[in-house]
């Protein structure tokens, strides 16, 4: 009778190693490949506007928002201790520090790591990735490698825009609707970070655009069975990546702290 | 038939996906300049022949030598090798929808050759005029149709002059016009390029037209494989029926059962799913 049931754990947690494994390998070959030639600009340039210019908006929109509403709530929270001055540094404080890095990473994975799973998913059930294999190009090169780039390093400049933007939408809160001076928010938004913070904000950036690219292409090169296939690829790639954000951030951020 | 090595060696080549058998101790030979015509009824694993044949599927026992390279032995860049002297034409001609129609048949060409663009625009002209597609370089692939894909999937194929060409169904879902257009160019090919083909196929009028041998695959098994007169001579009733396109006899007769195994081994639990 137990039979069945250690039967279906046994097949689940192979199916976990399986994956993982499948998934180091892959991400192996992608990054062994970048150095490798042909280089592709064309192909390359496109990656870089579909994953950074492309975003802005989602970025700028979002974290304008985001700022703003934690901008709101600082606000609120220390004029219960009259310690309303404080409201700007914990603000530039979490925008640089989490916030924006991670609110960046988080929207990318669902504009841009969702598209890398549905294209590639689409061009594996359509057998144009066996087609590239057919004309002698590795696809894990081709494919893997322009998303991989762009994404690694365009991740780390929208993160910085972010910064900016949420600068911008505190500086709109606390200064324009609460009153506060203009010329304190401005020192104030820096008072509790160094340069390292940026650093740090930046690194994030950096390794969410990474997961982002390799977990996107991998879930898309990896899709099987038709349309409902392609269907789930996207948001697997989301929920997957988005996780993987979340989690390698708390890492990050304890060991690039201390 | 001449004595020379075969170009294509299938040697006892068996292919199973979970517990079903696709292909089971398939031989076949094709010498240079041969054009061989793979019959058989849907999903009797023509397709998984021809992806062993890339290298795109590793067998399961046996293998496939290609100029006598074993495919499947074989390192990436070695493989690679091997397949930029195959034209494959897939079922569905699989362009690249991202690209226009120059852009695909100059892909190759511009990975793989050192040719000027200049090299490349004539080199894509005279492809597509073999396939009769000429003046279509600036279209995407939405806009052609399924005849006018698989010639441009053709094009593809032919542009690094491959010395094999593969076509998987070529003219499956075509009217029976299109058919005879994408028959008479695989035989232009085959006589401009003398190249060695195998070409798989449901329709029997193309595969008489093509073939210099006939072969049949029946439940994962290359029943028969001979020229195309002594193939319409041969006396096993599925060959005959085949050829009578007849609903009965023993073509859609259930096998019989497999022997039981005690065990099955798995090789990749997702099979299990």
């Amino acid at each position: 009778m137990l039979t069945p049931l250690f039967e279906r754990i046994g097949t689940h947690v192979l199916r976990i190693f399986d994956q993982a494994g499948d998934f180091a390998v892959i991400s192996g070959r992608a990054i062994a490949a970048v150095p490798r030639r042909p280089f592709d600009p064309q192909n390359l340039a496109k990656q870089f506007l579909a994953v950074g210019v492309n975003s802005i908006p989602v970025v700028l929109l979002t974290s304008l928002a985001v700022s703003m509403v934690f901008a709101v709530q600082l606000a609120y929270g220390f004029k219960q201790f009259q310690a309303e001055g404080l409201a700007a540094q914990v603000n530039g404080l979490a925008i640089v520090r989490e916030l924006a890095p991670v609110i960046t990473g988080l929207m990318m994975a669902g504009r841009v790591g969702s598209a890398m799973a549905a294209e590639l998913g689409t061009m594996q059930v359509t057998e144009q990735i066996d087609a590239l294999e057919c004309l002698a190009t590795d696809p894990v090169h081709y494919l893997f490698v322009p998303r991989l780039l762009a994404s690694a390093l365009m991740l780390p400049l929208l993160t910085a825009f972010s910064i900016w933007i949420g600068y911008w939408g505190g500086y709109f809160l606390l200064v324009g609707v609460e009153g506060q001076s203009a010329t304190i928010y401005a020192s104030d938004f820096y008072k509790l970070l160094a340069t390292r913070d940026l650093g740090i904000a930046l690194t994030k950036g950096f390794v969410f655009g990474v997961i982002i690219a390799l977990v996107g292409c991998w879930r898309g090169y990896r899709t099987r069975g038709g349309a409902e296939g392609v269907g789930n690829a996207p948001t697997s790639s989301v929920v997957t990546s988005s996780l993987w954000i979340l989690i390698s951030d708390f890492f990050l951020t304890k060991l690039l702290l201390v | 038939m001449n004595d020379t090595a075969p170009v294509i060696d299938v040697v006892n080549l068996s292919k199973a996906f979970g517990p079903k058998v696709v292909l089971s101790n398939v031989n076949l030979q094709v010498r240079e300049g041969e054009s061989l015509v793979v019959l058989g009824g849907s999903g009797t694993g023509k397709t998984v022949l021809l992806r062993n044949i890339m290298g795109l599927l590793e067998p399961d026992s046996g293998h496939v030598a290609i100029e006598g390279k074993i495919v499947h032995q074989l390192d990436r860049e070695g493989l690679f090798e091997v397949r930029k002297a195959i034209g494959m034409c897939f079922q569905m001609a699989a362009l690249f929808d991202s690209m226009t129609v120059f852009e695909n048949v100059a892909f190759a060409l511009r990975r793989h050759t050192g040719m000027t663009e200049a090299e490349i625009v004539d080199r894509v002209d005279e492809c597509l005029s073999m396939v009769g597609m000429k003046g279509t370089q600036a279209l995407k692939p939405a806009e052609l149709s399924g005849g006018m894909k698989r010639r441009v999937g053709f094009a593809r194929a032919i542009a690094l002059k491959p010395r094999i060409l593969l076509f998987d169904e070529p003219t499956t879902g075509l009217d029976p016009v299109m058919t005879d257009v994408i028959g008479r160019i695989i035989l232009d090919l085959k006589h401009e390029l003398g190249v060695t083909s195998i070409t798989i196929t449901h329709d029997l009028k193309s595969a008489f037209e093509i073939a210099d041998r006939i072969a049949l695959i029946f439940r994962g098994e290359c029943i028969a494989c001979e020229p195309p007169d002594a193939f319409k001579q041969n006396p096993n009733p599925v060959v005959q029926q085949f050829l009578r396109g007849d609903a009965d006899g023993p073509f859609l007769q259930d096998p019989p059962p497999p022997k039981r195994a005690l065990a099955r081994v798995v090789h990749n639990p997702l099979q299990l799913l």
